[in-house]
């Protein structure tokens, strides 16, 4: 699979992104189809947690009965996800690689940093669906849903180099406005490992959205929560739609763990979630949609 | 594996073998390598379903889908989705419950449904879905025209069992099998022997003048063909205005083509959206006495001045507008209450047909044959003539199934100088296809507005004073008509009614299903029912008092009996996440036909056949026509056949002003009664199917001619004084339009939910009282109002073209950000029809394509501000805007 292809080479999988790329002309650099390797088309047992072959479609690890036991959001964010025919097509690791929606790079007319330009042109531009928390020169939120999910899973990601990565560094800080990923150019994604999931733990995911269906998120957000005795023992919080990558609010989980979750921890935490935030002039709406998720997530955890 | 590779596969059962390119879609394959068009390319994104295709069973968005995933596959098209020669249930339940217009998506749809139904049945038998099960069913599939109030009922009866037996197939639309089985042939489905394919290369600046312009090292490559489409000189004024145009006989080809065009600009400084056009010291969009300035509007630009890039006030239509300004001053002096003034704005609506804009063009011993995605194939055969440089009889449009219209699909296009000329040059056939992006660029939109409105009740509740001042934002286009529709309705002691055009560096409007009415609405609607509040009155009661007209009064009666109308909470009374709320609005319109277009009627081989040069872009004239003549001599309409879509036949109307049935049906049934003549009385015992199979070829063709003076209806321009009288002169002579005697009318009632933590509107119930006459396809007729009906939630609640402020570039150049509402979005529907009043019409009825939709998105806000106390004053209402309109309610 590796061979001597141009920078930026890149593998098609199921193609749901870079296939409409290279029809509007915004990419060239179609590599080759990529064939699946032994285990990459597989849901298997890892110790306690499950290793989730890199070709996996996103539907089948929506219904796989052990993902959905074990790791309820994560099932409920690849169930949530774009539509029934781009699931049944689409792969978890291109979910992960798939390049930025905005508007300006995804438009065949323009240049921008992640096409290689100077500036993002939707900056000082049109931002409307842009990041609420400003981390980098760029201000295109991250597309991945299942990125919000693995982050708050923890899950680790296996590479054809032999390396094991944290989610967070398969998505960088944010601060590198050139690309969607940092894995090494012709670095493939082989699988995703999840660790044993917490006892008794509960998660969900929501998303907020204009029209219904079809749809990448205006803000989306998964909450994993472990109760015990009444008060939070276990609290990860994890927002997509607002940040270049998808985002930790750590503030938030720390408002939660150790107390009971009743309206005024609730409402602490919706609060804090929005610490860290520097909306865009366009963005602010970004603000109250994260805090109403928030709120109906614990509300819906609280009453059991 | 970057090189073609071979492909083996079984397509709707049959083994095939086929040579894939590398990073090809299996779309390509299918449609162009495989020569099955029945699926279809819109978005080419995965955002609305129509080229949906069954891998080994699972439905598939072949549009992304690499052809390579094909291999040792079994695939199933909606070719292949039914038994041989016959229809699957799904099928005949799509037809049966006309889920389809223009049927453009309608194969998407059906692939999917047929592979849901099948495990549907597979797990529970014939049981019914519920609705939001079939909603999540089809999450992936958008329509344009609005059909999912019918897909929801198509794909629960026949998961249900309903339409199991192919006895039970039945289709009140006439060309509904051909759209079900994807043997409708649009204009992007034509394919000649050696033909071209074409694309149109596009300035890149929004303001720039062409200095030179070369095509000759386009031309010095092999298979290749161009043409300049502007001379050197020519100034283009805005991002995606075309320039030159190539045809090759392969991609590779056609990128070698563009790239070797040479084009010189000099940029000139730009001005983009109202806000810099009206800046000091602007540039000029236009200069001198502006005649090249783009008509925007189906009617003809009537003079009025200009001021930098601001032409208006055009003020024709007011009515002592002086005493409308002082009194309304007046009243703000001594802060009436009852004066209720406010802005509304209104986002640009893009039309988004689902066949974009398309033309195949080929030249032969005979003449010019243009296929052509049009909404007038007899006025685009008049303009291809000239510029083809040939007599008019020596071209021929054709458009037999057009995928959609709405109103851009009423001018020459790009698309079709484009195919002609390449064609030309080329000696080949051409075919010019818009992407997706260039359809939603450059192909018109409804303008955005601004509206400031004023409006003072009197004390004993009469209607004092109305003003509206409208500025409508349509780029290079004027002549938008906003402010004066509020002549139409709710007469007042006096208006004072403004239009203005502002005109800035971007793509221009056109018409779009009702122009200038929802945004007039919008505004208006809003003021009554504000007043109505102010007057502690009914908003319904109120506009009983203040709109005369009968046929609104008696469905003004039947929108205060509904429940949900006279149960509904006081506004803003609401507490907690969920605010449920109930507004109402109501619109009126103009009816227009066209005087001396023709339809003949034939006998052939014992058959009738009715013909006419009109086209049917999914609103219906193939089954208008079938059942006119079917009724007429009581045969079934299937068994008419129906002849339109082709320029060479008898002249008949474009479909635009929802004049097509009014213009059609009336000539129609003269035929009739003229062919019923011809063939002689009944004998006794015979039926006029047994004559008709008998009787020899023969051929009448009858006129439209103006409406007759009887009954009581009167033309909405009566009384709007010597400028209604002339404005409906200047319509009858620069258009061949008549304005006909009474108003097209309607009244809708909206149920809405508000989520004020998720900032979302769902609209759960629509009640549309329509007031157009009689009735002639019920069941078509419901499925104009369902298609007008989220079109207008489209507009209150998702659509808008988003541009980018420096540059004029159009964002929302895909279906992904310009968001059509889809599926979730329809709301229940009672649809309710006032068919008195039209008796002077032949046929009893008029067209009901644009007033169904006027009053959607008015009706919409009024419902919000119920719900929400909280008026709504721009459109659309994102979600960003509900969470602002929102900000200071406390919702826990
Ligand atoms: C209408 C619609 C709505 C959508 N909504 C959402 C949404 O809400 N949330 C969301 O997350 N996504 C959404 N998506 C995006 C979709 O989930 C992704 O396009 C998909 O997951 C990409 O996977 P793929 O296998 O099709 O990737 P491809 O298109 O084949 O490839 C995408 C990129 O990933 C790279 N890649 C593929 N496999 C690997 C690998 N093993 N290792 C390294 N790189 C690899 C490719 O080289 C390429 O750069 C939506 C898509 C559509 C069409
Ligand atoms: S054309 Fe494939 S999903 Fe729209
Ligand atoms: S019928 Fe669905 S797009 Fe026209």
């Amino acid at each position: 699979m590796s061979g001597a292809h141009k920078r930026g080479a890149e593998w098609r999988a199921g193609g749901t992104d870079l296939s409409e790329r290279l029809r509007s002309g915004v990419s060239d650099t179609f590599a080759g189809e990529l064939t699946p390797a032994p285990g990459m088309l597989d849901i298997v047992p890892w110790g306690d947690g499950l290793r989730v072959g890199a070709m996996v479609p996103i539907q089948q690890l929506a219904d796989d009965p052990r993902v959905k036991a074990g790791y309820a959001a994560l099932a409920g964010a690849a169930g949530g996800l774009a539509t029934p025919q781009v699931r049944a097509m689409a792969t978890v690791a291109g979910n992960l690689t798939q390049r930025t929606r905005c508007w300006y790079y995804r438009h065949p007319h323009t240049s921008c940093l992640k096409k290689g330009g100077e500036v993002c042109p939707a900056r000082d531009g049109n931002h409307l669906l842009g990041v609420l928390f400003d981390q980098g020169p760029c201000v295109a939120p991250h597309p991945s849903t299942l990125g919000a999910a693995l982050l708050a899973y923890e899950a680790t990601i296996e590479t054809t180099l032999g390396r094991t990565l944290t989610v967070e560094e398969v998505f960088g800080d944010g601060r590198d406005g050139s690309r969607d990923h940092q894995l090494a150019e012709g670095e493939l994604i082989s699988a995703l490992l999840l660790a044993p999931p917490g006892a008794s733990e509960r998660a969900t995911y929501r998303r907020a959205t204009g029209r219904h269906f079809a749809e990448w998120p205006l803000v989306e957000l998964v909450v994993r929560l472990g109760v015990s005795e009444g008060r939070v023992t276990l609290a990860r919080v994890v927002a997509g739609g607002v940040a270049n990558t998808p985002l930790r609010l750590r503030a938030a989980e720390d408002a939660l763990q150790g107390h009971s979750l009743n309206a005024a921890t609730i409402a602490r935490a919706a609060q804090a979630a929005l610490e860290s935030a520097r909306p865009l002039p366009m963005t602010a709406y970004k603000g109250p949609l994260l805090q109403g998720l928030l709120r109906d997530q614990l509300d819906r955890l609280a009453s059991g | 594996m970057t090189t073609a590779r071979d492909l083996h596969f079984t397509l709707n059962g049959e083994v095939r073998n086929a040579t894939t390119a590398p990073g090809e879609s299996a779309i390509d394959l299918l449609r162009e390598r495989c020569g099955l068009t029945g699926t279809k390319l819109v978005c080419g994104a995965g955002v609305c379903g129509a080229c949906t295709v069954l891998v080994d069973g699972v439905p598939k968005v072949s549009c992304l889908l690499p052809a390579a995933a094909l291999e040792g596959t079994e695939v199933t098209s909606v070719e292949g989705v039914g038994p041989e020669d016959g229809l699957h249930p799904v099928q005949r339940a799509f037809m049966a419950h006309d889920a389809l217009q223009c049927g453009f998506c309608t194969p998407g749809f059906v692939v999917e449904a047929v592979a849901w139904y099948d495990q549907w049945r597979a797990a529970y038998g014939p049981r019914r879905p519920e609705r939001a099960e079939i909603a999540a069913a089809l999450a992936g599939h958008l329509c344009r025209c609005g059909a999912y109030d019918g897909i929801y009922r198509a794909v629960a009866d026949a998961c249900a069992g309903a339409f199991d037996d192919a006895a039970s197939e039945r289709s009140p639309r006439h060309d509904a099998r051909e759209k079900v089985t994807g043997a409708a042939r649009y204009t992007v489905d034509i394919r000649y022997d050696g033909q071209w394919e074409g694309t149109i290369l596009r300035s890149p600046h929004a303001h720039a003048r062409v200095i030179s312009i070369d095509v000759t090292g386009a031309l010095a490559l092999d298979g290749v063909t161009a043409v300049a489409m502007v001379e050197p000189g020519a100034t283009v004024r805005y991002v995606g205005h075309a320039v030159a145009a190539v045809a090759a006989a392969d991609a590779r080809r056609l990128r070698a083509a563009l790239a070797a065009i040479r084009i010189v600009w000099e940029q000139l400084p730009a001005v983009v959206g109202v806000d810099q056009a009206t800046a000091a010291g602007a540039p000029l969009v236009y200069r001198g006495l502006r005649r090249d300035a783009l008509n925007g509007a189906e009617g003809p630009v009537i003079p009025s001045p200009w001021k930098g890039n601001i032409r208006g006030p055009s003020q024709s239509f007011a009515d002592k507008p002086r005493q409308a300004r002082r009194v309304i001053a007046d009243a703000r002096a001594r802060k009436d209450p009852l004066l209720v003034e406010g802005t509304f704005q209104t986002g640009a609506q893009s039309h988004t047909s689902f066949e974009p804009h398309a033309a195949v063009a080929r030249f032969d011993a005979d003449g010019l044959t243009l296929h052509l995605s049009t909404q007038s194939v007899g006025h685009m055969a008049r303009k291809v003539a000239a510029v083809a440089g040939l007599p008019e009889e020596r071209v021929r449009v054709v458009a037999e199934y057009v995928g959609g219209g709405f109103g851009s699909k009423l001018a020459l296009g790009d698309e079709a100088t484009a195919a002609v000329l390449l064609a030309r040059t080329s000696g080949r056939p051409v075919r010019v296809v818009l992407s997706r992006e260039e359809e939603l660029s450059v192909t018109g939109y409804r303008p955005a507005t601004r509206i400031e409105l004023g409006l003072l009740a009197g004390d004993d509740g009469t209607l004092d004073a109305l003003s509206v001042h409208a500025w409508a934002d349509g780029g290079v286009a004027i002549n938008s008509t906003i402010a004066a529709l509020a002549r139409l309705i709710y007469p007042a002691k006096a208006k004072d009614l403004v239009d203005y055009d502002v005109v800035s560096h971007l793509p221009p409007a056109s018409p779009f299903r009702g122009p200038g009415g929802p945004a007039l609405c919008f505004a208006l609607e809003q003021g009554v029912d504000e007043a109505a509040h102010r007057l502690a009155s009914d908003p319904i009661a109120l506009r009983q008092r203040w709109d005369p007209e009968p046929a609104r009064q008696r469905l003004y009666r039947w929108a205060a009996g509904l429940e949900t109308w006279y149960s509904r909470r006081a506004s803003g009374s609401g507490s907690g996440r969920m605010l449920r709320g109930v507004g109402v609005a109501a619109a009126n319109w103009l009816y227009w036909y066209e005087p001396g277009m023709s339809v003949s009627l034939a006998v052939e081989k014992g058959r009738l056949v009715v013909s006419t040069g009109t086209q049917d872009m999914g609103t219906g004239s193939r089954t208008v026509l079938a059942r006119a003549v079917a009724e007429s001599f009581g045969i079934t309409p299937a068994e008419v056949v129906v002849r339109i879509g082709d320029s060479s036949l008898p002249e008949g109307p474009l479909s635009g002003g929802s004049r097509t049935t009014p213009t059609i049906v009336p000539p129609t049934l003269q035929a009739c009664a003229e062919l019923k003549e011809r063939l002689g009385a009944l004998a006794p015992g015979i039926t006029w199917a047994a004559r008709i199979a008998a009787a020899p070829d023969i051929r009448v063709t009858a006129t439209r001619v103006p409406d007759s003076n009887d009954g009581e209806a009167v033309s909405p321009l009566q009384g709007t004084g010597i400028m209604g009288t002339a404005f409906d002169y200047i319509l009858r002579f620069s258009t061949g339009l008549r304005t006909g005697r009474g108003s097209p009318g309607a009244v809708i009632v909206t149920e809405v939910e508000v989520d004020t933590w998720l900032g979302h509107v769902q609209v759960t119930r629509t009640h549309a009282g329509i007031a157009v006459g009689r009735i002639r396809a019920r069941e078509l007729a419901h499925s104009q109002v369902a298609g007008a009906v989220i079109q207008g939630i489209g507009h209150a609640l998702h659509e808008e073209r988003q541009l980018d402020g420096s540059s004029g570039l159009t964002l929302t150049a895909g279906l992904e950000d310009y968001r059509i509402p889809g599926m979730a979005e329809m709301p229940l529907l009672d649809v309710h029809f006032d068919e008195e009043g039209f008796d002077h019409v032949g046929g009893g009825g008029v067209g009901m394509g644009e007033v169904s939709t006027l009053a959607v998105a008015a009706s919409v806000a009024n419902a919000v501000y119920n719900a929400t106390g909280r008026r709504v004053r721009e459109l659309p209402l994102r979600p960003d805007r509900l969470m602002t309109l929102l900000a200071d309610v406390d919702a826990r």
